[in-house]
């Protein structure tokens, strides 16, 4: 009996084995991601491109620093950047700068989709200034990529480490010929127990590939690779750490000028895209190291630093009110913490909604031309924690007083959709102009980043509420006198 | 990085909005001020005729206009 139950653990020792190794469910090829039907003008060639993925936080994060130079016979603007359309659509957060003068800002940036049956979609960067013939620029691009590690195996216990697994392209992906390039990834740790070794003979300087070197592995160099190559590699490393996911984040932002006050709710649909539990959740194991404070695939705490001046801050999910919850003021900063209910393991949903108040004075400016106001707030708040915390959609709504028209905006957040309309609550007689801004595939880099909010709001619209009180009032007054003066008595009138 | 509306901002930076009632005095003047709506419509109700309709009508209706603006703020709805 005993040497049948050590057989059964034999096994299932080496399954577990088995399951810990790369999953190549989906053969890493190499291939050619430019469409037949659509092909950029072959105007630039990228003399030398380095690639980092930095693989730290629980979403991959890529910076491209690439030399363009412009090889047709007229003056250039614009750059393409081909994704798979698989791939395009958890692309986050798109940034290119100019790398020699970062101080003037982003690049302009669109997303061009030529052909609805072709897998390759575009990134289309314009260059401020058309780069002439023979000229070079060295751009910077940066993004995140959401939704991409891939827990392997997908189920451990509840204190084991858990490992993930990030498939990509060691060619950057590019829709031009690029004469040389490399790709250096940076590990959270030097636990990297899988990885895909690239031929020597793809290699221009026909070393091994990668190079490692510490918690950093260097791919490349490759020379002339032609424009649209991929070559897929995967890498497996260890992750012990939740990977937090918002699939919704909706953002309230409310402007009371009566009141001089700016209310801020946040509601969000989270989730651990971490691996889920073998076994069934032990509170008692969790208790256990829980004193011990070990690292843990679990989120067990959120953290929202909030600006100076943050008051009566809430928490409450469905049930109601979540009393695990601390807010430290500070002068500099105001801090809360959160305790979701229930450590949140791979798998797990939470949704919750914070909310808290702050003077007005510090957000919103009275313009000197009129009756116009601009309002500066942070795009994004929310959690701040080293593992990150990434978006799929951000509603945001900036709620303005009852009349203000001409409502401008401006941000450097890139946006998909904004529209204008009419949110009623309290008080409100025609309701009152929100300003509704959709963002997808953010991550919580954005953080620090503001919307400016320009409005006019005349003196007149402001007293609409208590004019309207005082008509009402008013009415009841008179309503009064006309009942009291009504004569209801039986018979005839007695004539003075 | 500049764009129009931040140098919007800077430009009114000296003129930051503050409300005519902070927000610490909002339960005290709400509170007066529905008070005297109160007492008006009380003295109005012993003596309801077209004189008084206005006299006490109108200051109450105002009272109790700006009085109910500023108590619902004083109770943390911000309207």
């Amino acid at each position: 009996m005993r040497s049948f139950s050590s057989l059964l653990s034999c096994i299932a020792v080496l399954s577990s084995f088995a399951a810990a190794e790369l999953n190549l469910s989906q053969p890493l090829l190499s291939k050619q991601v430019l469409a037949s039907t659509f092909k950029p003008p072959q105007v630039f060639k990228n003399v030398n491109l380095v690639r980092t993925t930095n693989l730290d936080k629980g979403f991959p994060r890529e910076t491209i620093n690439v030399i363009i130079e412009n090889v047709d016979a007229k003056p250039q603007s614009e750059y393409y950047l081909p994704f798979e359309s698989s791939l395009i659509s958890r692309v986050g957060g798109l940034e290119v700068k100019d790398k020699k003068s970062p101080e003037k800002g982003a690049l302009r940036v669109e997303v061009v989709g030529f052909d609805t049956a072709s897998s390759t979609e575009f990134y289309l960067i314009h260059l401020p200034t058309p780069l002439a013939p023979k000229e070079q620029q060295t751009l910077s691009i940066s993004y995140s990529v959401l939704s991409a590690l891939k827990p392997v195996p997908a189920q451990i216990s509840q204190a084991d480490k858990q490992y993930v697994q990030y498939t990509f392209s060691v060619y950057t992906p590019s829709a031009y010929l690029t004469e040389k390039q490399k790709t250096k990834v940076k590990f959270p740790s030097a636990d990297v127990p899988d990885y895909t070794t690239v031929s020597a003979e793809l290699n221009a300087e026909k070393k091994a590939d990668p190079q490692k070197q510490g918690s950093t592995f260097s791919y490349g160099p490759y020379d002339n690779v032609p424009a649209g190559a991929e070559e897929l590699v995967s890498v497996r490393y260890e992750f012990t750490k939740p990977i937090a996911h918002a699939s919704l984040l909706e953002r309230d932002i409310e402007v009371s000028h009566w009141g001089g006050n700016l209310a801020t709710e946040e509601r969000y649909w989270l989730s651990n895209l971490g691996a889920s539990l073998k076994n069934h959740f032990s509170r008692v194991e969790w208790q256990k190291q829980s004193y011990m404070n070990p690292p843990t695939t679990a989120l067990k705490a959120l953290n929202v630093p909030l600006a100076a001046g943050a008051l009566n801050p809430y928490f409450t999910d469905d049930i109601g009110n979540v009393s695990t919850s601390r807010f430290r003021t500070g002068k500099r900063e105001s801090n809360l913490e959160l305790k979701p209910r229930y450590p949140i393991f791979g798998g797990w949903k939470y949704s919750f909604r914070v909310g808290w108040d702050a003077d007005l004075n510090t957000y919103l400016r009275k313009l000197s031309t009129g009756e116009s106001y601009v309002l500066k707030v942070p795009f994004l708040e929310g959690p701040k924690s080293p593992e990150g915390i990434q978006y799929e959609r951000i509603h945001l709504r900036v709620i303005l007083p009852e009349g203000a028209t001409n409502v401008k905006y401006s941000t450097s957040v890139p946006i998909v959709d904004s529209h204008t309309d009419i949110h009623k609550t309290f008080m409100d007689t025609i309701g009152r102009s929100s300003l509704t801004l959709t963002a997808i595939n953010l991550v919580d880099d954005f953080r620090d980043r503001d919307l400016i909010v320009t409005y006019d709001y005349p003196w007149t619209a402001g007293f609409r509420k208590p004019i309207v009180i005082t008509l009402g009032a008013f009415v009841v007054f008179t309503a009064a006198w006309v009942v009291g003066n009504l004569d209801t008595s039986i018979g005839k009138k007695k004539v003075a | 990085m500049s764009s129009p509306l931040l140098d919007v901002w800077e430009a009114a930076s000296t003129s930051p909005y503050s409300p005519s009632v902070g927000k610490g005095a909002q339960f005290t003047i709400a509170f007066l001020l529905l008070f005297t709506s109160l007492f008006l419509a009380g003295v109005f109700s012993l003596n309801r005729s077209i004189i008084t309709l206005p006299i006490l009508g109108i200051p109450a209706s105002l009272a109790f206009g700006f009085g109910a603006v500023y108590m619902i703020c004083a109770v943390g709805v911000y309207v």
